[in-house]
């Protein structure tokens, strides 16, 4: 592990067991599981941002989650400056939390609402034990609020959070986190539930969290628009799986995998002088997915596919620096983009 | 003519703590081959407006000016009997949230021949052919009419809505955020069946949504909602080419992009007005970058500036 590195991730696996009725218990038939993360390795160098991009169900926040271990990573390790978050009982692991912390999709239900402002980061202050007198409290409280954006803050601590609207309620999900300087923020859609005129406010917000104070962002979204603008590298994610990782204006201007493609020129424009291109996919997303793959799993929806695509799963290979690829026909593919 | 006339439209929703002022005194008109798209943010008033052309307005919300003229005749003193007939028939709409829309317990083809022999005296067996055809209209085939909703994923289901909607050949489509909580591919599949039906059927469209880029995609003309007004009307491509309204101006200025040259993205500062106490003048004032003395007094008129273009500003001479 390098020192610059905040996070690394490897061999990240999380299975979910299907429940199934008594009879199958008894019958001693083999266990299902949901594949939800399946082998995910990556690394995220301090002071940049990462972003997971993938359609609903591709296990971008079931990753997210476990990278915190709010869900329990099945196998796996997960590194933050060099300590192995997998390792961590449960009093290390709440000190931990102090260098990892998430900020969540919906602003409404993630803020405790019979708690003003100042309660909540309060709340998060004494837990952590960062400050020594009240004094030094509400000091470190009127800073944060300021620096989210929520001027004057005598007045927006001592506000409900249903006072807010959606934009100051989600900057107060970030002044939650920012009070702590952590190392590591897992954004999971922070932005998805906000009105489109307040959401680049709160991206800005973001972006000055990993400018001023050095803070790495996991950013989870299923919007390849805004991820372009926060994120310095991408990855895309199907069926638990990442099959792209890159650079971020790389991924955008010459995509490799069948999958991204796709993806990306399935994404609507805001400019009503591009016409619609026809998306070189066929198929749906499967609904659930049990089995393990023999196969590469964008196999049967890929327009490319060959016979050995069938018959082996290809893992992440370095296309050109920094940029994979788990596709067995990249080479030949980037040669042509 | 225009198919649809909405003349100064009044909704207001008369709660406890005061008057919401939803929609408030709004006009537009959609011809027989238009597409017209509705944006704004939430609590604008777009869903409102749109839900009041079927009649859906429950209280405390009520239509308390205006008129709506569907075919050259005022549907707001219409009986409750006459506006059932209306839907479907004449109006039809795609709701948005189609996995809670549709029936669990009703094969979907059920549920497409209910609407038809709701609306027109043929057999039950006819109903269920029809049926048949709107689901390969739709681009599901029609073996799947006997499924049930959950056994279709989320982009399917919304298809089912629009064979529902479309079942009776009405002479106009609303569609209500058709897309939203789709994932993007399913998306781009349901804005081309909406293209393509659109030609197959010659049938006009409202679409409401508060995304930039899919009215970009789908409409031919736009109207901006700000706070219970339309503010800025147009032809899609000139109104995204040059915002006149500083609202429309910031909207388009902060909306992202995948292709192209990564642009600067600026917010608007602060956030949409309550509805109950408006602001007196122009209701964007408070947040307008270019706001004048003029504005917070007296409200700036939609005035036609030449193009078919309608601005509501007082900077817009």
């Amino acid at each position: 592990m390098t020192k610059s590195e905040v996070l690394r991730v490897e061999n990240l696996k999380k299975y979910f067991p299907v429940k199934k009725g008594l009879a199958t218990l008894i019958s001693s038939r083999k266990m299902e599981y949901v594949r939800a993360v399946d082998d995910v390795s990556f690394s995220v160098p301090g002071g940049k941002n990462l972003g997971f991009v993938g359609e609903s169900g591709c296990g971008k926040t079931t990753m997210g989650r476990a990278i915190l271990r709010l869900v329990e990573p099945t196998s796996g390790k997960i590194y933050c400056e060099g300590t192995d978050v997998t390792s961590l009982n449960k009093k290390q692991l709440k000190s931990q939390r102090r260098k990892m912390q998430m900020i969540f999709q919906d602003p409404h239900g993630s803020l405790n609402p019979r708690r003003t402002v100042s309660e909540i980061l309060r709340q998060t202050v004494r837990i952590h034990e960062l400050a020594s007198s009240k004094a030094e409290e509400d000091s470190m409280i009127k800073d944060t609020l300021e620096e989210v954006g929520l001027a004057p803050a005598e007045e927006f601590g001592k506000r409900y959070p249903i006072l807010l609207s959606g934009g100051q309620r989600q900057r107060v999900g970030v002044a939650r986190v920012l009070i702590l300087r952590p190392k590591l923020v897992v954004a999971d859609e922070p932005i998805s539930m906000l009105d489109v005129s307040v959401r680049i406010g709160v991206l800005e917000l973001l972006l000055r969290m990993r400018d001023e104070f050095g803070i790495s962002l996991v950013y989870i979204t299923h919007d390849l628009a805004t991820a372009r603008y926060i994120c310095d590298r991408i990855a895309i994610m199907y069926l638990g799986k990442v099959v792209e990782i890159g650079p971020t204006e790389v991924i955008y201007s010459k995509p490799i995998h069948p999958y991204t493609r796709a993806l990306i020129s399935a994404v609507p424009v805001p400019d009503p002088t591009v016409k619609m291109e026809e998306i070189p996919i066929k198929g749906y997303v499967p609904v659930s997915v049990t089995d393990a793959f023999s196969s590469c799993r964008f196999y049967p929806r890929c327009l490319y596919a060959e016979e050995k695509c069938g018959k082996e799963e290809p893992s992440l290979v370095e296309v050109e620096p920094d940029h994979y690829v788990a596709c067995f026909r990249a080479k030949e593919r980037s040669l042509r983009a | 003519m225009a198919l649809l006339e909405v003349r100064n439209l009044k909704i207001y929703y008369f709660t406890r703590e005061g008057v919401v002022k939803a929609v408030d005194g709004i006009s537009f008109s959609v011809s027989e081959d238009e597409t017209l798209g509705l944006i704004g943010e939430s609590g604008c008033g777009k869903t409102t407006a749109v839900f009041s052309i079927l009649r859906f307005v429950v209280p405390p919300g009520r239509i308390v000016g205006g008129e709506i003229i569907f075919e050259g005749r005022d549907i707001i003193p219409l009986s409750d009997e006459e506006m059932r007939l209306l839907r479907g028939e004449g109006i039809a709409m795609v709701f948005q949230g189609a996995q809670n829309a549709l029936n669990p317990v009703m094969t979907v083809g059920k549920q497409i021949s209910e609407v038809i022999l709701e609306h027109e005296s043929i057999t039950k067996e006819e109903a269920w052919e029809r049926a048949k055809s709107q689901l390969e209209l739709v681009g599901i085939g029609s073996e799947r009419v006997n499924s049930y909703p959950h056994e279709f994923s989320g982009g399917m289901k919304q298809r089912v809505m629009v064979a529902i909607a479309t079942a009776c050949n009405p002479r106009l489509l609303i569609m209500d955020e058709p897309v939203t909580g789709l994932d993007v591919i399913v998306q781009r599949q349901l804005l081309a069946l909406t293209n393509s039906l659109r030609e197959k059927m010659r049938l006009p469209i409202i679409f409401i949504t508060h995304d930039l880029s899919v009215i970009a995609e789908t409409c031919d003309n736009v109207a901006v909602m700000y706070a219970g007004k339309i503010v800025e009307k147009g032809d899609t491509v000139s109104l995204y080419k040059d915002p006149l309204h500083p609202y429309s101006k910031g909207l388009i200025g902060s909306y992202p992009s995948v292709r192209g040259e990564k642009k600067e993205l600026k917010s608007i500062p602060g956030a949409p007005p309550r509805l109950i106490n408006p602001p007196v003048g122009c209701r964007f004032y408070p947040r307008c970058p270019y706001a004048m003395d003029i504005c917070e007094i007296e409200e700036p008129e939609l005035k036609n500036v030449g193009d078919n273009r309608l601005v509501a500003c007082h900077l817009i001479k």
